[in-house]
């Protein structure tokens, strides 16, 4: 989603007109994970698949959050930790670990989370814009944030996420 | 800003494919005719017909202005092709086409980028001017030197089939035969290669269903000028299908009435009539009128579509292929071989007696390794291609810099991979005006005094050997001088050792660095102090290495060598720890198991090996890519004496798998930020089972 759209659905429910405070349509969809506790949550249109773990092939000289590379269908694909890229502790891989393999502009990398929750619609009321300052080192790659009830899901900006800041 | 026409999308890479070729072989026809100053009517034909398809395929695309830009060019062209003697001043009709060639790279380039459809829309008022000035100035001269023949036909058909021998026949076709346009049509092509001039009305048959009509009620009207004789047109026209009767208009002079009758041909079928040269005394009145019509315009379509014919003819046997179809049928290629080692090494079979199944295999690898090198060769193209556009940066700085330079072309016809030709395009066009601007020297008496002939010399070759492709880039000029160099290094603080220990070679290749222009002053040409480190870099991004080698006053040359195809090579499996890594056969000399003996190390207790009396260094993998492995002991695992380049290393792994045939995969893009390619690693490959093993690079390993 642009930031555009991100901007306009926060301004529509910051807007004193009640119409359009309450105005719920759906986005689009996301695809959420968790990673700990935390729900995060991927733009289904940057998802190509989900596939279980399987062995890493080792690379040497890069940062240790890229595991190395796997073989998707003959496909040679990038693998990143989410919980190392995002500085938490590794923990090793269970059953249910999964490696998500996401898309955009011809760039194809996997990315290890602890386990997949959910597909789900987003609604343009539920969406808030993340807190310019304060947030954990992740904040660099939350777009922004989904509500629903008690529980907050964290978009992942997928452009920055496969882009080139270090 | 303009849009491209909505629809039209699909057609643009045909389009481009097309016009590109087109303009290529237009730069190509002009330098060749350049050099010996006149144009043959071949080529001028040639150009014509260039014009004329690029001035259709436009409008038809709506790049209106290309389309008026060909037209008018087309329009000059005419002029010179009526007549080629009115060319007085050759180099001003080149400048004007070259220009033209130009612009059309320009705009083409514009749309090529375009972004969501826009494309600037480019005006070539100026340059349409110019060449409406052109062709009067060329018209003035044709009229000055003769009546212009078209003009001559309109006013006084008549008096001109008296003078330019040629005859004008009325056919009729069968009644009720149909399609009177199209067997019209078929007859003019029919009789087209007799004929030396050939009009025909109504002139449009080809396109134009109605004329049909016309011809049925008033026959068909060719004029023609035989090449040798006249009866033997006249046969052709009779025996062709349909052709009910003709009657000749006007026959050819000598022009008495009656002296055609007596050389009719023999009586023709007993339904045809023929009315022989006493029509031509009283017919002539009626189609005076339609003779008329054909002019200038129809002509040149029909020249042009006979110049298409023969084009056609010879192109049958070529098709164009969008690339990236190729590149999946490389990449299937690529799974299929990988595959068939996945099934004839099945783990599987281990052990069975399976004397049927070995032997389909080997067919099998037989006709797979058959397919990959007839895929490989579908991907190689000449150098010609890239050679040809160097001969036109040569003309243009020729001209620019007044520098009196032969340029030189040899080997164009080695093949390399189409990818490959593709990327060292900029790289030699850099060496290429280099050479012309830094290489040969600036005044001629510098030349004269080193004793050298006047012309510089400039030679572009490209060879064959063993696996690799040799490109040479080679002057006669000043040379580097490596004092020049040395001086310039220093100023910029490039210099990684003390300035006594640079070899000569060494100075020389310093010039390939980032940030290094020697050249004083920057020029149109060259001089901004990128490009030779771009050279370099686009020359390994396709696997190659550049070498510089020069001596001063004597010249300069710049060695590329690429290799053929990067896409499959033959690999020594090695492990090192849990990974897999390949070595490229092509560079290993032999493998073995080290001894003790001959194990030494140097005072920095760097580890060496002594083979045959050769000292070897030995780079442990598993420390260069930092593996854990229980095989640490050099005695355990195993040595790979490998070499590049002249120099040689061994290299330490664990343990030999076996030698496999593999195919290199990038890798990855998200990677290309890291710098895993520069420190001994070129690509991935899949192998049989699935799993991914790593492809040394010996060359950085090495470097």
């Amino acid at each position: 989603m642009t930031y555009d759209v991100i901007k306009e659905a926060v301004a529509k429910q910051q807007s004193g007109d009640k119409k359009l405070a309450t105005e719920n349509s759906v986005l689009g969809k996301v695809m959420t994970f968790y990673i700990g506790d935390q729900i995060y949550g991927i733009e289904i249109q940057n998802v190509v698949e989900i596939i279980e773990m399987q062995h890493i092939t080792k690379i040497p000289h890069v940062p240790p959050y890229i595991k190395g590379i796997i073989n998707v269908r003959s496909k040679v694909v990038p693998i990143i930790d989410i919980r190392t890229r995002f500085g938490k502790e590794e923990i090793p891989y269970t059953s249910r670990t999964c490696t998500i393999i996401l898309c955009m502009d011809d760039i194809s990398v996997g990315i290890i989370v602890d386990r997949v929750a959910d597909v789900e619609d987003i609604h343009s009321g539920d969406i808030s814009a993340t807190p310019e300052i304060g947030m954990v080192n992740t904040n660099d790659f939350i777009q922004y944030m989904i509500r629903s009830g008690e529980v907050v899901k964290l978009i992942l900006d997928v452009e920055k996420l496969l882009g080139d800041e270090e | 800003m303009a849009r491209i026409e909505p629809g039209m999308e699909a057609m643009l890479d045909m389009y481009f494919y097309e016009t590109n070729s087109l303009l290529e072989q237009l730069d190509e026809i002009l330098l060749r005719t350049e050099q010996a100053n006149v144009f043959d009517s071949e080529d001028i034909k040639e150009i014509f017909r260039i014009m004329h398809t690029i001035k259709g395929s436009s409008a038809m695309m709506g790049f209106e202005n290309l389309s008026v830009l060909a037209h008018k060019a087309e329009d000059m062209f005419f002029v010179i092709r009526e007549n080629p003697d009115v060319i007085t001043d050759v180099s001003f009709v080149y400048d004007l086409v070259f220009q033209v060639s130009d612009s059309y790279k320009a705009q083409i380039e514009a749309i090529q980028n375009n972004e969501g459809g826009e494309y600037e829309l480019m005006d070539f008022t100026d340059l349409i001017n110019k060449l409406l000035k052109g062709r009067d100035i060329l018209l003035g001269e044709a009229s000055a030197d003769e009546a212009v023949p078209a003009a001559a036909v309109a006013e006084a058909p008549a008096a001109a089939e008296q003078n330019d021998g040629s005859t004008t026949v009325k056919v009729f076709f069968e009644d009720g035969c149909q399609m009177e346009n199209l067997r019209a049509f078929l007859l003019i092509n029919t009789i087209r290669e007799e004929c030396s001039f050939l009009e025909f009305t109504p002139s449009d048959v080809e396109t134009n269903p109605d004329t049909s009509k016309y011809i049925i009620e008033n026959g068909f009207l060719i004029k023609f000028k035989p090449i040798d004789n006249v009866d033997f047109v006249l046969k052709q026209i009779e025996s062709a299908l349909n052709v009910q009767s003709y009657e000749v208009v006007s026959a050819a002079a000598p022009a008495s009435s009656e002296a055609p009758a007596a050389e009719l041909p023999p009586e023709p079928k007993a339904e045809s009539v023929v009315q022989a040269a006493p029509a031509a005394a009283s017919a002539p009145v009626a189609p005076a009128a339609e003779v008329k019509e054909p002019t200038a315009v129809e002509k040149a379509q029909a020249a042009v579509e006979k110049a298409q014919a023969a084009s056609g003819m010879q192109k049958q046997n070529l098709i164009s292929v969008n690339l990236a179809k190729l590149d999946a049928l490389h990449d299937i290629v690529g799974e299929i071989i990988t595959t068939e080692s996945m099934v004839i090494s099945n783990p599987d079979l281990e052990g069975l007696e399976l004397e049927s199944f070995n032997k389909a295999a080997r067919q099998l690898r037989k006709l797979t390794s058959e397919l990959q090198d007839t895929v490989m060769s579908i991907r190689m193209v000449p150098l010609a291609g890239v050679f040809q556009k160097m001969n036109r940066i040569v003309r243009d700085m020729r001209k620019k810099l007044g520098k009196e330079v032969d340029f030189i072309i040899e080997g164009e016809e080695t093949e390399v991979d189409k990818s490959i030709v593709d990327s060292l395009q900029d790289p030699l066009m850099h060496l290429v005006r280099n050479c012309m601007d830094h290489g040969i020297e600036d005044d001629v008496k510098d030349r004269i005094n080193a004793g050298k002939p006047e012309k510089g010399t400039l030679k572009l070759s490209a060879q064959n050997a063993s696996g690799e492709v040799i490109i040479t880039v080679q002057d006669d000029g000043a040379g580097i001088d490596p004092e020049k160099i040395l001086a310039k290094a220093r100023r910029q603080g490039i210099l990684t050792k003390p300035e006594s220990e640079y070899t000569e070679k060494e100075i020389q290749n310093l010039i390939l660095l980032p940030g290094f222009s020697t050249n004083e002053q920057v020029t149109e040409f060259s001089g901004r102090g990128v490009g030779m480190d771009v050279v370099k870099a686009n020359v390994e991004k396709c696997g190659g290495t550049i070498v510089v080698d020069s001596k001063k006053g004597v010249g300069t040359a710049f060695i590329i060598k690429i290799p053929l195809t990067l896409a499959i090579i033959d690999g020594m499996e090695v492990t090192c720890g849990d990974l897999v890594f390949t070595v490229p056969i092509s560079t290993i000399k032999e493998s073995f198991k080290a001894e003790a003996s001959q194990i030494l190390r140097d005072t920095n207790n760097n580890e060496m090996i002594m083979i045959r009396g050769v000292c070897y260094p030995i780079l442990r993998m598993h420390e260069k890519f930092g593996i854990e492995t229980d095989v640490t002991d050099l005695e355990e695992g195993i040595l790979l004496l490998v070499e590049t380049d002249n120099k040689s290393m061994c290299i330490f792994a664990d343990k030999l798998i076996g030698e496999q045939q593999v195919v290199v995969k990038p890798f990855p893009k998200y990677l290309a930020k890291y710098k895993i390619k520069n420190e001994g690693l070129s690509g991935c490959t899949i192998m049989g089972d699935g799993s991914i093993s790593l492809i040394i690079d010996t060359n950085s390993l090495i470097g």
